[in-house]
């Protein structure tokens, strides 16, 4: 369970939400200036077109408006949640799919906190270097999963890989990000 | 994977990934909604699989779209404020009282405007009316102007006619030093007449006929009431084209006869 914390003089994203949740449009707007950034970069390098990223991007701060009071700490970091939701509802326009991630439906650790810019472009830097030093095969496959919406399956059929390979290579690919949290 | 089986390490991390097919993913997702553990460790493998948003290139939106954003939340806000807030008090005595008072001031302010509005409709209504009305005359008298000035031009035309005739008529009997003269236009079966006559009792009339060379006298019209009269003249219409022997004018019962009855009181050859 992630503890709500204030660090230094940065509102934590709990709090923000809470004030949200009341109706507060400023606090939205700093949770937006605070990771607008990243999920738009996120929802761009999908769909591969500025317009449609900066929709994903406005729908999910809009569902994050009508739904604050139903998010709950307990269900892991907003920061985590919000940049899940951007990929699933980037990979579902990729796809032409309706689903939509509902903010009390998923739960996702982060386990970092990036509640500041600060802090962002440190974790930035660190991911980048690891996927830098990843063999080519981990980097496409957990690329062609994660931006592309890609299973394993079509992951093996597309590099010609067996199955099991790719498996190996995710999971070698995703060790090695996890060692980026320490 | 059975139901009550934990998922796999690495299953949790494709699924995290997206990169389960569909299938296996329903199934592991099943498991996940009754299995705290699994359904913690799915929350871990999510957290590590977003790290790789950070990878992405970093750009920046236009700031057109936060505005965007802004501008629909308050929109949104508009709506919902406008459209639930009765609901949202329904119930409750203050809500009773705010919408006793909201009543009270829409009533306030709507009464006497659909007070206003129905006197203005009503006003309109006879204001339309009264003009329907007087429109109608006006065409009526319109009407009426053009009838008789076409009448005018007809009776100026028959009596200009170089083919209109006219006729002396020479009192006979009790009306013996009466006279009168008829203009006759063939063509235009018009008859205007001048006649000098004794007034008669109010059971009778002087009647004007057109006798043919061929058949019965024919109808010209009344001289007094009942007959038409264009300034001091008199006027009738016969059968276009009727050739005439004489005029002749005789007492008939008041109103006219098809066929002369009474004595002839002036005549005139042609």
């Amino acid at each position: 369970m992630t503890t709500p914390i204030t660090t230094g003089e940065t509102t934590t994203d709990w709090s923000l939400l809470e004030r949200v949740a009341r109706q507060d449009e400023e606090a939205l707007s700093a949770l937006y200036d605070r990771y607008s950034g990243l999920v738009f970069s996120e929802a761009k390098r999908i769909l591969r077109d500025t317009g449609a990223a900066e929709e994903v991007l406005q729908d999910l701060f809009f569902q994050v408006w009508r739904t604050a009071a139903k998010f709950e700490p307990s269900r892991g970091s907003l920061a985590g949640w919000l940049l899940v939701a951007a990929r699933n509802r980037s990979i579902s326009r990729l796809r032409q799919s309706s689903h939509v991630e509902a903010l009390d439906e998923s739960s996702v650790s982060l386990g970092v906190n990036v509640e500041s810019h600060a802090a962002q472009r440190l974790l930035l830097e660190k991911v980048r270097t690891v996927m830098e030093a990843l063999p080519e095969g981990q980097r496409e496959a957990v690329e062609c999963a994660y931006f592309e919406g890609m299973t394993h399956t079509e992951i093996a059929q597309k590099t010609g890989q067996p199955l099991g390979t790719v498996k190996t290579r995710i999971r070698s690919a995703m060790e090695a990000l996890k060692k980026v949290l320490g | 994977m059975s139901s009550t089986e934990h998922i796999l390490r690495e299953d949790l991390e494709l699924l995290a990934l997206g990169a389960l097919p569909e299938q296996e993913a329903a199934a592991a997702g099943a498991h996940v909604v009754s299995c705290p553990e699994c359904a913690a460790r799915l929350a871990e493998a999510r957290g590590s699989a977003a790290l790789l948003a950070f990878a992405a290139p970093q750009d920046h939106p236009a700031g057109t779209v936060k505005a965007e954003l802004m501008s629909r939340i308050r929109a949104s806000r508009e709506s919902e404020r406008h459209y639930a807030w009765p609901s949202k008090i329904e119930g409750t005595r203050d809500a009773k009282v705010a919408t006793k008072r909201r009543r009270s001031w829409w009533t306030w302010l709507l009464a006497p405007a659909a007070v206003s509005l129905a006197a203005v409709s009503v006003a309109l209504y006879w204001q339309n009316h009264k003009m329907s009305i007087e429109l109608e005359q006006q065409k009526q008298a319109a009407d009426a102007v053009i009838q008789n000035r076409q009448e005018i031009e007809k009776f100026v035309s028959v009596l200009a006619a170089p083919d209109t005739m006219t006729v002396r008529l020479q009192g006979m009997g009790d009306a013996a030093k009466s006279s009168g003269m008829v203009k006759f236009n063939s063509k235009a079966g018009m008859v205007l007449y001048q006649a000098d006559l004794p007034p008669l009792p109010p059971d009778k009339s002087y009647q004007m006929w057109l006798v043919p060379a061929k058949g019965t006298p024919i109808d010209a019209g009344l001289i007094g009431p009942g007959g038409n009269a264009w300034g001091s003249m008199w006027t009738g219409e016969v059968p276009a084209n009727t050739e005439p022997k004489a005029f002749a004018v005789t007492v008939e019962p008041v109103g006219g006869m098809p066929q002369p009855t009474g004595p002839k009181v002036l005549v005139g050859t042609t």
